[in-house]
């Protein structure tokens, strides 16, 4: 048997450069995988265990030393650029173009990864001085400390091959907490992503990249910031929300631009300037009713008309008869359960105002006051007095009212925390970090590069030899990743494993 | 909780671990007391197959080994079959060339676990290829890329006769069949063809090559490469705890894979994992490592959980490893 294997091999050792009357069959080639069969237990040396075996070896060899063959016209041409580490595109993108790739000097170029994962898929023939690379090439220039390792690029053929959307991660390129905070709008994401792809730091070039998504007032916005991009993000940091809000908005409101959503209040100067130049302070609201048309009392079924002084000139509103209105809305008088109410009276007692309190209000000056609090405080000294005359005090007077929730948050000696308590305040470390953006497959149809949304997670990779990731590092890549999951890829050599942190509260079964 | 040193009657009825100490030579398996004998037969079957395969010394070829981001990878199919032959199975990284867009079934290269590595290079069988960036000077290069475009025309010259005498065969089928036509017209048409046939450059087909051409081929220059395998520093003790248990394991017959979704070190299969189930997850640790209770309960549910036994293997002083089999059994 050796000796037939040696000549097997002398024969045509190595020849893995298929000969041009292969390379035509291969176009009649067959794209199905063999299956394979049910697995034995025990080897029990029976010749039929041993046919089945060699069976599934040739079969295994067949499709392992399959070498890749593609009509020319079905390729895309690449030439390896080694001083910028990426591939430049000669001939015009695939359909590939719409999830993977980017545009510098007017050129369609490819990421190592992208391109080595193209070559492998057999869309993409890359050259390097003339001469085309094997896929052995590929993985030993592509990937390298300088771009991705081994590892990683397991991690992105892998959810390629599953058929997800992979982007390489940049921190710099996401909104800061405190923009998320605010719910700004991201509008510095191109600029952000031309800033990560170094080529391309002229702005009018890097406009045809953006297209006309963006209108001109924002390409002009690029311009003044694309070469400063950085010292303008830390300007809308939390430190000058002042001076920054007053900028934009004075540029950008007439154009449309709504910075402020309108659940998040602006702080009371803003409100009160922006109060004054509507000029709607000649209106006092305490003064202007609103009719109550649920209202259980019985109103005339006619509304008389508004004070024309409210309306503007050359309207005039007659009286309105609602009769027809109350009829469409739901009078039915809300039945409360017991259970409501008491949910209700502990919303009041928690919501306890001195300004509520009878007693109180009928004080007419502060003496009469502190002689009303004295006369509590000696009403109160039916507890016992000693409890609190040293230096530990009971945490809980038992005269007043708590609910059980509350008492068991007052004795609860460890808080509970969350992943992102405290996250802000932890200087990053370099061991981990978030490499690979990951959109789900489902969201390849209507996916955009210049605007990709929210991803589904975010990708971290490790191998099983490292450490697992501390808190520390969990809750530093949780805070920078916002509300999107961080999920761990845990490379095996050949197997990778993926595992994800949560957050778990812990339910109270304590009622309310 | 009991603990039993003696081999416990199995039973699938959970409850308890056996400890079994297994350091006599062969493996036993607990709960299949008939089977001990098949084994022992069919090791010395593989181990006769081994030597067989072992050639006398220089006429062996070394397997070449790349090395990508430091990871050894097998590129040349040959390689790869070699490997396998001496029972080694790696694991393969990259996509399928028939269908490249699933995970269930990779393609070349092959990544060795540092274990096989180092046990290839002890026993002088491979070698280190050249990097990728040793390519000769200028004028070879101009000389290789006017090779390329040769080939490439001639290839296109042959591809686009043998497209042509495809078309041919195809027609005179396609005419031949149905039966009552002149034999003037098939010839018409047949010339009609010569004459109006081309082959377009873009119909071409091409091929992506897996593994680099060049210097390898010859195997000549793969026994002088056998001589410059790197030493490659491989860390610590633990990696010689279990490099010990992988070369004993594997000289008794066994094939191993990596086991880090079993929580493991490696799995130990019966025979070529194409073929047969895993028997056990080996666990390495030393002689001397104190074992957390808790740690040797959650390897041995996890074991019986994936139907699989627990070897927990430490290598001795005498060069021996001994193995303690870890299982759940029944007390009734």
């Amino acid at each position: 048997m050796a000796d037939q294997n040696k000549t097997d091999t002398a024969g045509k050792l190595y020849n893995e450069i298929l000969s041009p009357s292969e390379l035509f069959a291969a176009r009649s080639r067959s794209h199905k995988i063999p299956v394979r069969g049910q697995k034995d237990f025990f080897p029990n040396d029976s010749d039929e265990q041993r046919q089945r075996l060699e069976q599934s070896l040739n079969e295994h060899w067949s499709l392992v030393s399959e070498e890749r063959v593609e009509r020319l016209g079905n390729l895309v041409k690449g030439i390896w650029i080694p001083s910028d580490q990426i591939v430049e595109l000669q001939s015009p993108a695939g359909k590939f173009w719409q999830t993977m790739g980017f545009s510098a000097n007017a050129k369609q170029c490819l990421l190592p990864e992208e391109a080595l994962y193209l070559m492998e898929c057999g869309n993409l023939q890359v050259f390097y001085r003339d001469l085309p690379l094997s896929i052995q090439d590929g993985y030993e220039r592509f990937l390298s400390s300088k771009t991705i390792s081994l590892q990683q690029y397991q991690v992105f053929g892998h959810l390629k091959r599953l058929g997800y959307v992979v982007n390489r991660f940049n921190p710099s390129s996401e909104p800061s907490p405190y923009m998320r905070q605010l719910n700004l709008p991201q509008s510095r994401d191109s600029a952000g992503r031309q800033l990560k792809r170094k080529r391309s730091t002229s702005p009018t070039l890097s406009s045809s990249h953006t297209k006309a998504r963006e209108s001109h007032t924002e390409r002009m916005e690029e311009d003044e910031c694309s070469h400063e991009g950085e010292k303008k993000s830390t300007q809308a940091s939390p430190e000058t929300p002042g001076v920054s809000t007053a900028t934009t908005r004075s540029a950008d409101e007439g154009k449309g631009r709504n910075w402020w959503m309108t659940d998040v209040l602006p702080e009371p100067g803003h409100r009160s300037d922006h109060s004054l130049s509507s000029g709607s302070s000649r209106w006092d609201f305490r003064s202007i009713v609103f009719p109550d048309l649920g209202s259980r009392e019985q109103l005339s079924s006619c509304l008389a008309s508004p004070d024309p002084s409210l309306l503007p000139e050359a309207l005039a509103v007659g009286a309105c008869d609602f009769a027809l209105w109350r009829q469409r809305i739901n009078l039915r008088k809300v039945n409360m359960s017991s259970k409501d109410w008491k949910r209700e009276e502990d919303k009041l007692r928690r919501g306890w105002d001195v300004n509520k309190d009878e007693e109180v209000r009928r004080c007419r000056n502060w003496t009469e006051y502190m002689e009303l609090m004295s006369r509590r405080e000696a009403k109160r000294k039916g507890r016992p007095a000693h409890l609190w005359n040293r230096e530990v005090t009971p945490l809980h007077d038992p005269r007043e009212p708590i609910s059980t929730g509350e008492l068991l948050e007052k004795i609860s000696v460890i808080k509970p925390t969350n992943l992102l308590e405290g996250a802000s305040r932890l200087k990053g470390g370099d061991e981990w970090r978030i490499c690979f953006n990951v959109y789900q497959a489902d969201t390849v149809a209507d996916f955009k590069k210049s605007n990709p949304g929210k991803p589904y997670a975010r990708m971290c990779v490790c191998s099983f030899d490292g450490p697992v990731p501390d808190l520390r590092a969990i809750k530093l890549l949780t805070f920078q990743s916002g509300d999107i999951p961080v999920v761990f890829a845990v490379v095996d050599y050949g197997d990778i494993s993926f595992y994800t942190f949560k957050d778990f509260q812990l339910p109270l079964d304590v009622f309310p | 909780m009991f603990f039993s040193l003696d081999p416990a009657p199995p039973s699938r009825r959970t409850g308890f671990i056996s400890l079994t100490s297994l350091s006599c030579a062969p493996l036993a398996f607990p709960s299949f007391s008939s089977l001990p004998a098949q084994l022992m037969r069919c090791l010395r079957g593989l181990q006769l197959l081994l030597a067989m395969d072992d050639c006398p010394e220089g006429t062996r070829v070394a397997v070449g080994v790349s090395l990508c981001d430091s990871a050894p990878l097998l590129w040349r199919h040959q390689d790869l079959r070699q490997v396998r032959s001496e029972g080694l199975v790696g694991a393969l990284l990259g996509s399928l060339p028939r269908t490249p867009r699933q995970n269930g079934r990779l393609g070349r290269p092959l990544l060795l676990l540092p274990e096989e590595e180092r046990l290839l290079s002890e026993q002088g069988a491979a070698a280190a290829l050249p990097a990728a960036e040793q390519d000769g000077g200028r004028a070879d290069l101009r000389l290789q890329v006017e090779q390329y475009e040769v080939e490439q025309q001639s290839s296109h010259e042959e591809q686009s006769i043998l497209a042509l005498e495809d078309r041919k065969s195809a027609l005179v089928r396609a005419m031949s069949s149905p039966g009552a036509q002149s034999d003037e017209a098939l010839w018409g048409r047949l010339e009609a063809l010569d004459q109006s046939f081309t082959f377009p450059r873009s119909a071409l087909a091409v091929q992506l090559s897996t593994a680099r051409s060049g210097l390898s081929y010859c195997p000549e220059s793969r026994a002088f490469l056998q001589a410059d395998w790197p030493i490659r520093t491989q860390g610590g003790s633990r990696r010689e705890v279990t490099y010990q248990v992988f070369r004993d394991l594997r000289g008794r017959g066994f094939y191993l894979t990596s086991a880090g979704k079993f929580g493991g070190d490696f799995l130990v299969y019966p025979g070529d994992p194409l073929r047969f189930h895993a028997h056990f997850i080996a666990i390495c640790l030393p002689l001397e490592e104190c074992l957390c209770l808790l740690d040797v309960l959650a390897v041995a549910r996890l074991g019986s959980n994936v139907k699989k036994t627990v070897l927990l293997c430490s290598p001795g002083t005498d060069g021996t490893v001994r193995y303690t089999s870890l299982q759940w059994s029944g007390m009734v």
